[in-house]
């Protein structure tokens, strides 16, 4: 039996000690995946198929935007990673930041570049009343459920009955919503087979991942120290960083980012410390109870997701990045001294030769599941 | 030989220290003694709380965090809770990294202020 055990550690080892043992930790720590879903305390339709089902027609319902011809999915498009492609999303304007894909949006603890909400379904509120996205009111939201006889008979069977106050209906509009994209969850990739070989000690399994990944996983996870960021199975700490991305938007206007982010989400009447939050023991609430506004908060972004990154080009908050290799060849060069980070040390210039920029971006690769796993639906318009 | 007697008097005060509920890390000066311990454990990402045993009881507490080799704090800032009798609850702290980090506690007492700092390592 020790033999057996002997043989099986030599036949791993090679693969196996291309990573020290802080970093195979490290990479453990990207896994298991999926993860198990857990509904959200502070959205009572969370998990409910019913208004998941109701959530995901609102989310391609285009009578929910002024013009009537925009719905979230104008820029959330399932056909390109629930994103746009755009720099810059497009909604009855243009905005000033990138379209984030809604693949496993519901594992983050902010929402929004600027994390400007502490819910998924107070986020997904905002670009309905942005003047310059859907461009809705409460008003408008609510008349719409309440004339539409399959619309607030849904409602009705997700929350009881349809609400005579406007904000109240128009909050349920965004708990149907962000039910439905709690189930949007990108698949299993070439790194989650590595990842659990690596654990199981599978040495087939490992071997089957390409060396040039494994190469570039090596810088992900040591030299370059890239999971200090991008941590945990959906390879974000959720948190703010300022990354050297300038924040000029044009001559005389700034994208302050989280520092103006902390400000909206404490003036929300739908932040989790307000009457809308389900969760009535406002366990759900301690970050946005304790988060801190500080100077260095400004030009902050949100780490974004790894997950099915290849899909989601262009890249950072303004889409200014076009290919992962932009991506990688800006922290390669970045200039510490161009950080506004007050005195933050944490980012530094990698350096990247040819060789390794490229076995990088190989790895960043292996992250993505190839896309295609939503199909779209006509709805039946059924509900009396 | 007064000397002596105070440090005797004192002695059994200093012992009395407990943070009932499992163990504990202590930190001490010739002051004070802070026992302290998270809950639930710290995970990287995760909120956790500390719950404190200062001896004897200060004046105020102000508990927080840092990581030094980055020159950061925490995004977040705990709020303490005292329980009375030299307990208290912080709550509130997220640490957003892996890496070391610096717990720090500052005690007002008598009108000086005392500083105790305490490195944990986590992944």
């Amino acid at each position: 039996m020790r033999r057996a055990l002997v043989l099986l550690l030599a036949a791993i080892a090679p693969a196996a000690l291309a990573f020290t043992e802080a970093e195979q930790r490290a990479i453990a720590a990207h896994g298991p995946w999926p993860p198990a879903f857990v509904p959200d305390p502070s959205n009572r339709a969370s998990g409910r198929p019913e208004a998941i089902e109701l959530g995901e027609r609102l989310f391609f319902e285009r009578r929910l935007s002024a013009n009537g011809e925009h719905s979230c999915s104008r820029c959330h498009l399932p056909e390109r990673n629930w994103t746009d492609g755009e720099a810059r999303a497009l909604g009855l304007e243009r905005v000033e930041r990138n379209t984030p894909s809604l693949n496993n949006v519901r594992l983050q603890r902010w929402f929004g570049w600027d994390g400007a909400h502490d819910s998924l379904w107070a986020q997904s509120i905002r670009p309905l009343l942005d003047a310059r996205e859907l461009g809705m009111s409460a008003a408008q939201v609510a008349a719409l459920v309440r004339a539409d006889a399959d619309l607030s008979c849904r409602y009705r069977r997700v929350f009881g009955s349809v609400p005579a106050v406007d904000e109240e209906l128009l909050v349920g509009v965004g708990k149907a919503l962000a039910a439905f994209q709690e189930t949007l969850v990108s698949g299993r990739t070439a790194f989650d087979e590595f990842r659990d070989a690596l654990v199981k000690g599978d040495a087939a399994g490992i071997a089957a991942y390409p060396q040039a990944a494994k190469r570039g996983l090596g810088i992900f996870a040591g030299k370059g120290s890239c999971n200090v960021c991008h941590l945990g199975p959906a390879f974000t700490n959720g948190e703010f960083h300022d990354t050297g991305i300038p924040f000029f938007i044009e001559k005389g206007r700034v994208d302050p980012g989280r520092h103006a982010g902390i400000q909206k989400l404490r003036a929300s009447p739908f932040n989790l410390l307000g009457l809308y939050n389900d969760d009535a023991k406002r366990s759900t609430a301690t970050g946005t109870r304790h988060v801190r506004l500080e100077h260095r908060n400004f030009g902050e972004f949100r780490t974004p997701s790894l997950r099915n990154l290849a899909l989601s080009a262009p890249y950072m908050h303004n889409g200014r990045l076009a290919s992962l290799r932009d991506v990688v060849n800006h922290y390669s060069t970045i200039s510490p001294d161009r950080l506004h980070a007050d005195g933050e040390a944490i980012l530094r210039p990698l350096q990247l030769s040819e060789r390794g920029t490229l076995d990088l971006v190989a790895f960043l690769e292996t992250l993505s599941d190839g896309g295609g796993r939503y199909a779209r639906k006509r709805f039946a318009m059924d509900c009396r | 030989m007064k000397r002596g007697l105070w440090l005797v008097l004192l002695a059994p005060a200093a012992q009395a220290c407990e943070l009932p509920g499992g163990p504990a890390e202590k930190l001490q000066s010739a002051a004070h003694t802070i026992l302290y311990r998270a809950a639930p454990a710290v995970r990287v990402g995760e909120h956790f709380a500390l719950e404190l045993a200062v001896c004897p009881t200060p004046d105020g507490l102000r508990v927080d965090a840092w990581m030094p080799e980055h020159r950061h704090g925490m995004n977040y800032r705990p709020s303490l809770k005292a329980l009375g009798g030299g307990r208290y609850r912080a709550e509130g702290l997220l640490f957003h990294m892996p890496g070391r980090w610096e717990f720090m506690f500052e005690l007002r007492a008598g009108g000086a202020t005392e500083r105790f700092a305490h490195a944990v390592r986590v992944e």
